[in-house]
Protein backbone atom coordinates (compact mmCIF):
# COMPACT_ATOMS: atom_id res chain seq x y z
CA UNK A 1 0.00 0.00 0.00
CA UNK A 2 1.36 3.40 -0.89
CA UNK A 3 1.01 6.13 1.66
CA UNK A 4 1.15 8.94 -0.84
CA UNK A 5 -1.82 11.05 -1.65
CA UNK A 6 -3.56 13.45 0.66
CA UNK A 7 -6.85 11.61 0.47
CA UNK A 8 -5.42 8.24 1.35
CA UNK A 9 -3.38 9.74 4.17
CA UNK A 10 -6.50 11.28 5.56
CA UNK A 11 -8.47 8.05 5.38
CA UNK A 12 -5.72 6.05 7.03
CA UNK A 13 -5.46 8.65 9.79
CA UNK A 14 -9.21 8.40 10.34
CA UNK A 15 -9.08 4.60 10.47
CA UNK A 16 -6.13 4.74 12.83
CA UNK A 17 -8.02 6.98 15.24
CA UNK A 18 -11.06 4.70 15.03
CA UNK A 19 -8.79 1.82 16.01
CA UNK A 20 -9.38 0.00 12.72
CA UNK A 21 -5.79 -0.32 11.50
CA UNK A 22 -4.52 -3.71 12.59
CA UNK A 23 -1.28 -5.64 12.64
CA UNK A 24 1.40 -4.71 10.12
CA UNK A 25 -0.66 -1.86 8.63
CA UNK A 26 -0.94 -0.22 12.05
CA UNK A 27 2.74 -0.67 12.81
CA UNK A 28 3.73 0.86 9.46
CA UNK A 29 1.36 3.74 10.08
CA UNK A 30 2.80 4.36 13.56
CA UNK A 31 6.28 4.32 12.10
CA UNK A 32 5.26 6.94 9.52
CA UNK A 33 3.66 9.03 12.26
CA UNK A 34 7.09 9.44 13.83
CA UNK A 35 8.49 11.17 10.78
CA UNK A 36 5.54 12.95 9.23
CA UNK A 37 4.22 16.16 10.72
CA UNK A 38 1.37 16.28 8.24
CA UNK A 39 0.25 12.78 9.16
CA UNK A 40 0.40 13.65 12.86
CA UNK A 41 -1.74 16.70 12.14
CA UNK A 42 -4.28 14.51 10.35
CA UNK A 43 -4.43 12.18 13.33
CA UNK A 44 -4.92 15.09 15.74
CA UNK A 45 -7.67 16.47 13.52
CA UNK A 46 -9.55 13.15 13.62
CA UNK A 47 -9.03 12.80 17.36
CA UNK A 48 -10.62 16.21 17.76
CA UNK A 49 -13.48 15.47 15.38
CA UNK A 50 -14.40 12.26 17.17
CA UNK A 51 -13.83 13.41 20.76
CA UNK A 52 -17.49 14.34 21.08
CA UNK A 53 -18.44 10.66 20.68
CA UNK A 54 -16.40 9.69 23.73
CA UNK A 55 -17.24 12.74 25.79
CA UNK A 56 -20.96 12.18 25.26
CA UNK A 57 -20.88 8.96 27.30
CA UNK A 58 -22.36 9.34 30.80
CA UNK A 59 -19.46 9.65 33.21
CA UNK A 60 -18.65 6.80 35.60
CA UNK A 61 -16.51 7.64 38.66
CA UNK A 62 -13.68 5.16 39.11
CA UNK A 63 -13.39 3.47 42.52
CA UNK A 64 -11.63 5.47 45.27
CA UNK A 65 -8.75 3.01 45.52
CA UNK A 66 -7.66 3.71 41.96
CA UNK A 67 -6.18 7.07 42.93
CA UNK A 68 -4.11 5.26 45.56
CA UNK A 69 -2.73 2.89 43.02
CA UNK A 70 -1.82 5.78 40.74
CA UNK A 71 -0.20 7.54 43.68
CA UNK A 72 1.79 4.40 44.39
CA UNK A 73 3.01 4.50 40.80
CA UNK A 74 3.98 8.17 41.13
CA UNK A 75 5.98 7.54 44.25
CA UNK A 76 7.86 4.72 42.64
CA UNK A 77 8.99 7.07 39.93
CA UNK A 78 9.46 10.08 42.20
CA UNK A 79 11.33 12.87 40.55
CA UNK A 80 14.60 14.18 41.88
CA UNK A 81 15.06 17.77 42.96
CA UNK A 82 11.71 18.24 44.61
CA UNK A 83 11.42 19.04 48.27
CA UNK A 84 8.24 18.99 50.25
CA UNK A 85 8.21 22.03 52.45
CA UNK A 86 7.13 21.41 55.98
CA UNK A 87 4.08 22.19 57.96
CA UNK A 88 5.66 24.15 60.75
CA UNK A 89 3.01 23.33 63.30
CA UNK A 90 3.65 19.64 63.55
CA UNK A 91 7.30 19.98 62.75
CA UNK A 92 7.80 22.25 65.77
CA UNK A 93 5.79 19.80 67.80
CA UNK A 94 7.80 16.89 66.71
CA UNK A 95 11.11 18.57 67.38
CA UNK A 96 10.02 19.69 70.82
CA UNK A 97 8.95 16.20 71.71
CA UNK A 98 11.36 13.37 72.18
CA UNK A 99 11.25 12.52 68.55
CA UNK A 100 11.53 9.16 67.02
CA UNK A 101 11.47 9.22 63.27
CA UNK A 102 11.09 5.90 61.67
CA UNK A 103 10.71 5.57 57.96
CA UNK A 104 10.52 1.93 57.21
CA UNK A 105 9.63 0.58 53.84
CA UNK A 106 7.42 -2.27 54.80
CA UNK A 107 7.75 -5.46 52.90
CA UNK A 108 4.91 -7.68 51.95
CA UNK A 109 5.32 -10.20 54.76
CA UNK A 110 4.10 -7.78 57.40
CA UNK A 111 0.73 -7.62 55.69
CA UNK A 112 -1.84 -10.21 56.76
CA UNK A 113 -2.07 -12.65 53.88
CA UNK A 114 -5.82 -13.11 53.27
CA UNK A 115 -6.52 -9.36 53.40
CA UNK A 116 -6.85 -7.20 50.35
CA UNK A 117 -3.57 -5.37 49.80
CA UNK A 118 -3.57 -2.01 51.59
CA UNK A 119 -3.12 1.13 49.52
CA UNK A 120 -0.53 2.53 51.90
CA UNK A 121 1.28 1.49 55.03
CA UNK A 122 3.24 3.19 57.79
CA UNK A 123 5.52 1.39 60.20
CA UNK A 124 5.80 3.08 63.57
CA UNK A 125 9.08 2.14 65.25
CA UNK A 126 10.93 3.14 68.40
CA UNK A 127 14.37 4.75 68.55
CA UNK A 128 16.10 1.37 68.29
CA UNK A 129 14.15 0.45 65.16
CA UNK A 130 11.86 -1.98 66.95
CA UNK A 131 8.54 -1.96 65.05
CA UNK A 132 5.65 -1.00 67.34
CA UNK A 133 2.61 -0.67 65.08
CA UNK A 134 1.92 -1.36 61.44
CA UNK A 135 -0.71 1.05 60.20
CA UNK A 136 -2.37 0.23 56.90
CA UNK A 137 -4.88 2.17 54.81
CA UNK A 138 -7.71 0.30 53.08
CA UNK A 139 -9.60 2.74 50.84
CA UNK A 140 -11.98 0.06 49.50
CA UNK A 141 -13.36 -0.47 53.01
CA UNK A 142 -12.83 3.12 54.16
CA UNK A 143 -10.77 2.01 57.13
CA UNK A 144 -7.31 2.09 58.58
CA UNK A 145 -5.91 -0.79 60.60
CA UNK A 146 -3.51 -0.33 63.50
CA UNK A 147 -1.71 -3.56 64.23
CA UNK A 148 0.34 -3.64 67.41
CA UNK A 149 3.46 -5.60 66.51
CA UNK A 150 4.45 -5.81 70.19
CA UNK A 151 2.43 -4.83 73.28
CA UNK A 152 2.86 -1.10 73.60
CA UNK A 153 0.88 0.39 76.48
CA UNK A 154 0.86 4.18 76.89
CA UNK A 155 2.30 5.83 80.02
CA UNK A 156 0.13 5.31 83.12
CA UNK A 157 -3.07 7.36 83.03
CA UNK A 158 -2.54 8.42 79.41
CA UNK A 159 -3.68 7.39 75.91
CA UNK A 160 -1.78 7.27 72.64
CA UNK A 161 -3.60 9.16 69.91
CA UNK A 162 -2.98 8.87 66.16
CA UNK A 163 -2.80 11.97 63.95
CA UNK A 164 -2.66 12.47 60.23
CA UNK A 165 -0.21 15.17 59.16
CA UNK A 166 -1.80 16.75 56.09
CA UNK A 167 0.01 18.77 53.43
CA UNK A 168 -1.63 21.92 54.76
CA UNK A 169 -3.03 22.82 58.13
CA UNK A 170 -3.20 21.17 61.53
CA UNK A 171 -2.89 17.51 62.46
CA UNK A 172 -6.17 15.61 62.08
CA UNK A 173 -7.17 13.19 64.88
CA UNK A 174 -7.49 9.61 63.61
CA UNK A 175 -8.41 7.75 66.82
CA UNK A 176 -6.75 6.19 69.84
CA UNK A 177 -4.02 3.61 69.45
CA UNK A 178 -4.42 0.05 70.70
CA UNK A 179 -1.96 -1.59 73.14
CA UNK A 180 -2.25 -5.00 71.52
CA UNK A 181 -3.93 -6.78 68.65
CA UNK A 182 -5.34 -5.01 65.59
CA UNK A 183 -7.76 -2.12 65.77
CA UNK A 184 -9.71 -0.80 62.79
CA UNK A 185 -10.86 2.79 62.51
CA UNK A 186 -13.46 3.98 60.04
CA UNK A 187 -12.31 6.89 57.89
CA UNK A 188 -14.40 9.15 55.72
CA UNK A 189 -13.88 9.65 51.98
CA UNK A 190 -12.60 13.14 52.75
CA UNK A 191 -10.08 11.80 55.26
CA UNK A 192 -8.97 9.22 52.68
CA UNK A 193 -8.41 11.95 50.11
CA UNK A 194 -6.26 13.87 52.60
CA UNK A 195 -4.43 10.70 53.65
CA UNK A 196 -3.47 10.15 50.01
CA UNK A 197 -1.55 13.42 50.18
CA UNK A 198 -0.53 13.31 53.84
CA UNK A 199 3.07 13.89 54.91
CA UNK A 200 2.79 11.12 57.41
CA UNK A 201 1.29 10.00 60.70
CA UNK A 202 2.12 11.01 64.26
CA UNK A 203 1.31 9.59 67.67
CA UNK A 204 1.02 11.83 70.72
CA UNK A 205 0.54 11.22 74.43
CA UNK A 206 -2.88 12.51 75.49
CA UNK A 207 -5.22 12.41 78.47
CA UNK A 208 -7.29 9.20 78.70
CA UNK A 209 -9.77 9.13 75.81
CA UNK A 210 -7.74 11.47 73.64
CA UNK A 211 -7.04 15.16 73.17
CA UNK A 212 -9.87 17.35 74.47
CA UNK A 213 -9.05 20.11 71.94
CA UNK A 214 -8.87 18.28 68.62
CA UNK A 215 -5.16 19.08 68.41
CA UNK A 216 -2.25 17.30 70.07
CA UNK A 217 -1.86 18.50 73.67
CA UNK A 218 0.93 16.18 74.85
CA UNK A 219 4.31 15.27 73.33
CA UNK A 220 4.44 13.71 69.88
CA UNK A 221 6.41 10.56 70.51
CA UNK A 222 6.35 8.83 67.13
CA UNK A 223 6.19 9.93 63.52
CA UNK A 224 6.03 7.61 60.56
CA UNK A 225 5.93 8.13 56.82
CA UNK A 226 2.99 6.76 54.91
CA UNK A 227 4.23 4.72 51.99
CA UNK A 228 1.98 3.84 49.09
CA UNK A 229 2.16 0.10 48.50
CA UNK B 1 -26.87 19.80 28.99
CA UNK B 2 -23.82 20.94 27.14
CA UNK B 3 -21.71 23.77 28.41
CA UNK B 4 -21.83 27.20 26.84
CA UNK B 5 -18.82 28.17 24.75
CA UNK B 6 -17.53 30.43 27.54
CA UNK B 7 -17.85 27.64 30.12
CA UNK B 8 -16.03 25.18 27.94
CA UNK B 9 -13.24 27.71 27.31
CA UNK B 10 -12.92 28.26 31.07
CA UNK B 11 -12.72 24.54 31.61
CA UNK B 12 -10.07 24.11 28.92
CA UNK B 13 -8.00 26.87 30.49
CA UNK B 14 -8.33 25.22 33.89
CA UNK B 15 -7.27 21.82 32.51
CA UNK B 16 -4.33 23.40 30.69
CA UNK B 17 -3.22 25.10 33.94
CA UNK B 18 -3.43 21.77 35.75
CA UNK B 19 -1.48 19.97 33.02
CA UNK B 20 1.16 22.68 33.17
CA UNK B 21 1.46 22.34 36.96
CA UNK B 22 1.54 18.56 36.60
CA UNK B 23 4.41 18.90 34.15
CA UNK B 24 6.30 20.69 36.93
CA UNK B 25 5.77 17.69 39.18
CA UNK B 26 3.06 19.21 41.36
CA UNK B 27 1.11 16.32 42.74
CA UNK B 28 -1.78 18.37 44.11
CA UNK B 29 -2.48 19.71 40.62
CA UNK B 30 -2.32 16.21 39.21
CA UNK B 31 -4.79 15.00 41.83
CA UNK B 32 -7.18 17.82 40.95
CA UNK B 33 -6.82 16.98 37.26
CA UNK B 34 -7.59 13.35 38.08
CA UNK B 35 -10.65 14.37 40.05
CA UNK B 36 -11.99 16.44 37.16
CA UNK B 37 -11.34 14.12 34.24
CA UNK B 38 -11.32 10.56 35.57
CA UNK B 39 -15.11 9.92 35.58
CA UNK B 40 -15.39 10.75 31.87
CA UNK B 41 -12.23 8.85 30.93
CA UNK B 42 -13.30 5.85 32.98
CA UNK B 43 -16.65 5.79 31.15
CA UNK B 44 -14.85 5.67 27.79
CA UNK B 45 -12.51 2.91 28.96
CA UNK B 46 -15.32 0.83 30.45
CA UNK B 47 -17.27 1.07 27.21
CA UNK B 48 -14.34 -0.18 25.16
CA UNK B 49 -13.02 -2.79 27.57
CA UNK B 50 -16.35 -4.00 29.05
CA UNK B 51 -14.58 -5.09 32.24
CA UNK B 52 -13.97 -2.93 35.31
CA UNK B 53 -10.62 -4.50 36.18
CA UNK B 54 -9.26 -3.87 32.69
CA UNK B 55 -10.69 -0.34 32.61
CA UNK B 56 -9.08 0.42 35.99
CA UNK B 57 -5.74 -0.90 34.80
CA UNK B 58 -5.94 1.14 31.60
CA UNK B 59 -6.88 4.32 33.48
CA UNK B 60 -4.00 3.81 35.89
CA UNK B 61 -1.51 3.28 33.04
CA UNK B 62 -2.88 6.21 31.06
CA UNK B 63 -2.75 8.59 34.03
CA UNK B 64 0.81 7.60 34.90
CA UNK B 65 1.70 8.32 31.30
CA UNK B 66 -0.01 11.73 31.65
CA UNK B 67 2.07 12.39 34.78
CA UNK B 68 5.27 11.59 32.88
CA UNK B 69 4.33 13.33 29.63
CA UNK B 70 2.25 16.32 30.72
CA UNK B 71 4.96 18.62 29.38
CA UNK B 72 4.44 17.29 25.87
CA UNK B 73 0.88 18.60 25.70
CA UNK B 74 0.50 21.51 23.27
CA UNK B 75 -2.58 23.23 21.93
CA UNK B 76 -2.00 21.82 18.45
CA UNK B 77 -2.85 18.40 19.86
CA UNK B 78 -6.36 19.68 20.52
CA UNK B 79 -8.22 20.61 23.68
CA UNK B 80 -6.64 19.16 26.84
CA UNK B 81 -9.54 16.75 27.34
CA UNK B 82 -9.20 15.50 23.78
CA UNK B 83 -5.54 14.80 24.37
CA UNK B 84 -6.29 12.93 27.61
CA UNK B 85 -9.08 11.02 25.94
CA UNK B 86 -6.78 9.91 23.11
CA UNK B 87 -4.13 8.66 25.53
CA UNK B 88 -6.81 6.58 27.26
CA UNK B 89 -8.36 5.27 24.05
CA UNK B 90 -5.07 4.08 22.57
CA UNK B 91 -4.27 2.39 25.88
CA UNK B 92 -7.64 0.67 25.83
CA UNK B 93 -7.22 -0.42 22.20
CA UNK B 94 -3.84 -1.94 23.08
CA UNK B 95 -5.39 -3.79 25.97
CA UNK B 96 -8.19 -5.00 23.71
CA UNK B 97 -5.71 -6.29 21.11
CA UNK B 98 -3.83 -8.22 23.77
CA UNK B 99 -7.10 -9.66 25.00
CA UNK B 100 -8.29 -10.62 21.52
CA UNK B 101 -5.22 -12.77 21.18
CA UNK B 102 -6.14 -14.55 24.41
CA UNK B 103 -9.88 -15.03 24.35
CA UNK B 104 -12.61 -15.58 21.82
CA UNK B 105 -14.46 -12.58 20.52
CA UNK B 106 -17.93 -13.74 21.51
CA UNK B 107 -18.47 -11.82 24.74
CA UNK B 108 -17.05 -8.61 23.29
CA UNK B 109 -19.47 -8.76 20.38
CA UNK B 110 -22.51 -9.58 22.47
CA UNK B 111 -21.88 -6.68 24.76
CA UNK B 112 -21.12 -4.32 21.92
CA UNK B 113 -24.52 -5.08 20.47
CA UNK B 114 -26.27 -4.69 23.80
CA UNK B 115 -24.49 -1.50 24.52
CA UNK B 116 -25.31 0.08 21.22
CA UNK B 117 -28.73 1.34 22.16
CA UNK B 118 -27.39 2.78 25.38
CA UNK B 119 -25.54 5.34 23.29
CA UNK B 120 -28.57 7.45 22.64
CA UNK B 121 -27.45 10.15 20.28
CA UNK B 122 -24.49 12.37 20.80
CA UNK B 123 -26.13 14.98 22.97
CA UNK B 124 -24.93 13.36 26.19
CA UNK B 125 -27.92 14.41 28.27
CA UNK B 126 -26.73 12.32 31.18
CA UNK B 127 -23.11 13.42 31.20
CA UNK B 128 -22.46 15.35 34.41
CA UNK B 129 -19.30 17.04 33.31
CA UNK B 130 -19.17 18.77 29.99
CA UNK B 131 -15.88 19.13 28.25
CA UNK B 132 -17.34 20.36 24.98
CA UNK B 133 -19.40 23.35 24.10
CA UNK B 134 -22.87 22.86 22.70
CA UNK B 135 -21.58 24.03 19.30
CA UNK B 136 -18.80 21.44 19.26
CA UNK B 137 -21.18 18.66 20.25
CA UNK B 138 -23.73 19.66 17.69
CA UNK B 139 -21.24 19.93 14.84
CA UNK B 140 -20.35 16.24 15.00
CA UNK B 141 -23.88 15.13 15.76
CA UNK B 142 -25.29 16.98 12.74
CA UNK B 143 -22.69 15.51 10.44
CA UNK B 144 -23.12 11.99 11.86
CA UNK B 145 -26.85 12.29 11.18
CA UNK B 146 -26.12 12.88 7.49
CA UNK B 147 -24.34 9.55 7.13
CA UNK B 148 -26.32 6.51 6.10
CA UNK B 149 -27.20 4.01 8.78
CA UNK B 150 -24.41 1.55 7.99
CA UNK B 151 -21.76 4.26 7.88
CA UNK B 152 -22.92 5.82 11.15
CA UNK B 153 -23.20 2.56 13.06
CA UNK B 154 -19.86 1.27 11.76
CA UNK B 155 -18.04 4.41 12.86
CA UNK B 156 -19.69 4.38 16.28
CA UNK B 157 -18.96 0.71 16.88
CA UNK B 158 -15.31 1.35 16.00
CA UNK B 159 -14.78 4.54 17.97
CA UNK B 160 -17.00 3.98 20.99
CA UNK B 161 -16.80 0.20 21.38
CA UNK B 162 -13.36 -0.44 19.93
CA UNK B 163 -14.73 -3.02 17.45
CA UNK B 164 -12.66 -4.32 14.53
CA UNK B 165 -13.98 -4.46 10.94
CA UNK B 166 -14.81 -8.13 11.49
CA UNK B 167 -16.68 -7.47 14.73
CA UNK B 168 -18.64 -4.64 13.15
CA UNK B 169 -19.51 -6.92 10.24
CA UNK B 170 -20.78 -9.59 12.63
CA UNK B 171 -22.68 -7.04 14.68
CA UNK B 172 -24.37 -5.43 11.65
CA UNK B 173 -24.71 -8.76 9.82
CA UNK B 174 -22.97 -7.39 6.75
CA UNK B 175 -19.89 -8.46 4.77
CA UNK B 176 -16.53 -7.15 5.95
CA UNK B 177 -15.94 -5.50 2.56
CA UNK B 178 -19.15 -3.53 2.92
CA UNK B 179 -18.18 -2.38 6.41
CA UNK B 180 -14.77 -1.24 5.14
CA UNK B 181 -16.35 0.88 2.46
CA UNK B 182 -18.98 2.24 4.90
CA UNK B 183 -16.16 3.39 7.16
CA UNK B 184 -14.17 5.02 4.34
CA UNK B 185 -17.18 6.75 2.79
CA UNK B 186 -18.33 7.77 6.26
CA UNK B 187 -14.94 9.28 7.06
CA UNK B 188 -14.92 11.19 3.76
CA UNK B 189 -18.41 12.58 4.32
CA UNK B 190 -17.69 13.52 7.93
CA UNK B 191 -14.55 15.40 7.00
CA UNK B 192 -16.33 17.31 4.22
CA UNK B 193 -19.29 18.07 6.44
CA UNK B 194 -17.23 19.22 9.44
CA UNK B 195 -14.96 21.37 7.32
CA UNK B 196 -17.96 23.05 5.70
CA UNK B 197 -19.58 23.74 9.08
Amino acid sequence: MKYQGVKLQNLLAGEYVLGLLQGAARRRFERLLMESNSLRAEVSAWENRFAALGLALPSVPPPDYLWWRILGGLRREARPGRSTSGNTFWRAWAVAATLVLAVVLVTQHYVPAPEQKPAAVAMVSDAKGQPLWLISVHPEDKRIDMKAVVPNPPPAGKSYELWMLPQEGNPVPMGLMNDTGTKSEHVTAEQLARLAEAKGLAISVEPPGGSPTGLPTGPVVYIAALVAS
Amino acid sequence: MAASTAESEDRNRRLTDLLHATAQGRQAAFQELYRLVSPQLFAVLLRILKRRDLAEEALQDALLSVWRNAASYTAEKGAPMTWLLSICRYRALDSLRRRRREVSLGPILDQAEDGQDALSGLAGETAETNFLSKAEERALEDCMQRLNDGQRRSIRLAYVDGCTHEEIAASLKSPVGTVKSWVRRGLESLKRCLEAA
